[in-house]
């Protein structure tokens, strides 16, 4: 049986491996089948010792079916810190913990929209599950990548496929490959070219650098299309219970602290206080 | 035969001693997931106002050597949203459980605790007087005996419930707090609440919380925790409830030792969610190789 109810989890590594400059393609076997959302996470652990003390949140990037009804999991990270470069570190058959799925992913449900699906950085981690989604059930979508450099961007054999593969725009700022310069300059290029019909069915889905996601986030609400931001944060617990993640939000005419790991950690952009 | 794990805090007898502590724990439900909540000795509720809390903004956590500052803010829904939503579903749930208040004028506390004193499903009341995040409330009551034994002294006359009193280690004296809550008719004091730190980032050259200073918890704190909760059971004869940086079943039994009745597990909730009955079953499992019948026969034995 496959969960998508919260669990811990003990899971063991079956791959950790470095790609291009910055990624770690980490798989973990863990008991039972997950199901996700796309955009949704899990809190990992797994070095010794409590320094540092706390899990890191990372996107499920893929889950399925291992032999013998058991699961199995991957995520994509960066190494920003010291607890992704301790996991970093960690071989096959190490041990971890982990806490998943967790938070609310991207609103796929709605059909007749205009998928514009944008990753910044390792945040094409958190948007590939989305377009694989879509890819399955034949909807039509457009990607763009953005990172700064060649080097900086997914491996090509890591793009969703499936029956109905989405357009994929690359981007980097140094011009390595793709267009030269920004994905947020990309997207509005595009955005001024949309005809109010198709800007008012647009959906951007999004994860990436706080400055980009509002960007894009200003780009759509001036053109009336929607945007699904995934934010990050630094979380503790991971499941709604320190309040430590919090962003504001507009509510009407007041603000509100919502938990990324809970409300979130996708967010209608338009509330967002940027 | 099983060891009696059971403990009494004053009036109130508790299945075991392993209780979740406030903050740390949401309000009990959220994990209903990893295991069934009745199992523990009690569950303490995040900190209740009389009105919702919207709490300080982003910037609230920093990860720092085995342990982690925070400065939450006290976010929370507000005492009437929870006896009206949350304890009713504690109750169906077969919970044990306490509420954690706080207010920013002592009648704000009298009023909390008058109107939880009608809840009879709950166990026990829990005067935050330690909270060093909120510019009123919290702190400028506990950190002397004298606000420490007034404030004790109005909400031990608002509430027939055990009364609880969580204590600040911020400040000169803890023991001399603690005996000022005893004297004014506290049932127990838990402590530690969070160590007052700081953390910056020398780069942008900027506080890492929004609040500028927060609340230290986790491993990093034990030793301090350890040493205060010695003090004041040495200092009080009503039951002291041991808080700080407790992650394993040989953390809980090193309060217990120093003569603490029961213990509140935190941080460690936020890195295992399972923690909690996890110490609850290490408990019991020494206790049984250790053939000791209950915690009475270990609890305070420490050869000095």
């Amino acid at each position: 049986m496959s969960h998508s109810r919260m669990q811990f989890v003990a899971g063991k590594i079956v791959r950790n491996e470095g790609h291009g400059e910055i990624f770690y393609r980490l798989e973990a076997a863990v008991p039972e089948p997950v199901e996700f959302e796309p955009g949704q996470f899990a809190m990992v652990s797994g070095w010794p010792g409590n320094d540092p003390l706390l899990p890191r949140p990372l996107a499920i990037f893929r889950a399925g079916a291992a032999p013998k009804g058991k699961g199995t999991v991957e995520f994509v990270y960066k190494v920003v810190g010291r607890g992704t470069a301790l996991l970093s570190g960690m071989h096959p058959g190490e041990s971890l913990s982990l806490t998943l799925p967790l938070g609310r992913g991207f609103d796929l449900v709605k059909d007749g929209r205009l998928y514009w699906l944008v990753g910044g950085g390792v945040g094409f981690a958190t948007v590939f599950p989305a377009a694989a989604a879509l890819g399955r059930r034949r909807t039509e979508y457009e990607m763009f990548l953005g990172s700064r450099t060649r080097e900086q961007l997914p491996p090509k054999e890591w793009t969703p496929g499936g029956s109905s593969p989405g357009r994929v725009h690359l981007c980097t700022e140094d011009g390595t490959a793709g267009y030269f310069g920004q994905v947020t300059d990309t997207i509005r290029e595009r955005m001024a070219a949309l005809s109010d019909a198709d800007a008012s069915r647009l959906t951007i889905l999004a994860c990436g650098p706080r400055e980009m996601l509002k960007e894009i986030a200003l780009a759509a609400s001036a053109r009336g299309a929607e945007m699904q931001a995934a934010l990050e944060n630094h979380m503790a617990c991971g499941f709604g219970v320190c309040w430590g993640c919090v962003v504001a939000l507009r509510e009407g005419d007041q603000i509100a602290y919502r938990r990324v790991c809970k409300e979130g950690p996708v967010f209608d952009a338009r509330e967002v206080v940027w | 035969m099983n060891p009696d794990l059971s403990v009494s805090l004053g009036r109130l007898r508790l299945k075991n001693p392993v209780m979740s502590a406030s903050g740390t724990f949401g309000y009990g439900l959220e994990f209903s997931p990893f295991y069934d909540i009745s199992r523990l000795g009690a569950i303490v509720v995040k900190g209740l106002s009389l009105a919702p809390t919207p709490g300080n903004p982003p910037g609230r956590i920093v990860e720092t050597a085995s342990g982690m500052l925070n400065a939450i803010g006290l976010q929370n829904i507000g005492v009437e949203r929870f006896i009206e939503d949350v304890a009713p579903r504690l109750s169906d749930a077969g919970a044990t459980f306490a509420a954690n208040i706080y207010g920013r004028t002592v009648e704000e506390y009298e009023s909390v605790a008058v109107r939880l004193s009608e809840l009879s499903s709950l166990a026990a009341i829990e005067v935050n007087a330690s909270c060093p995040n909120v510019k009123e409330g919290g702190m400028a009551f506990g950190a002397t005996p004298e606000g420490i034994s007034h404030l004790t002294a109005r909400v031990r006359k608002a509430t027939g419930k055990s009364l609880w009193v969580k204590l600040s280690p911020n400040v000169a004296d803890i023991a001399a707090v603690a005996a000022a809550a005893e004297g004014a008719g506290a049932d127990a004091v838990s402590l530690i609440n969070t160590i007052v730190g700081m953390a910056v980032d020398h780069r942008t050259r900027r506080p890492k919380l929004s609040n500028v200073t927060g609340g230290l918890s986790g491993p990093a704190i034990k030793p301090v925790a350890l040493r205060m909760v010695w003090e004041v059971c040495r200092r009080v004869k009503i039951p002291v409830i041991g808080i700080g940086g407790i992650q394993t079943a040989v953390d809980a039994l090193e309060f217990l030792l120093v003569g603490a009745s029961a213990v509140q597990v935190g941080t460690a909730n936020f890195r295992n969610p399972r923690a909690c009955v996890e110490i609850l079953e290490g408990v019991e499992t020494f206790l049984r190789e250790e053939r000791l019948t209950g915690i009475s026969e270990y609890r305070g034995k420490l050869h000095l």
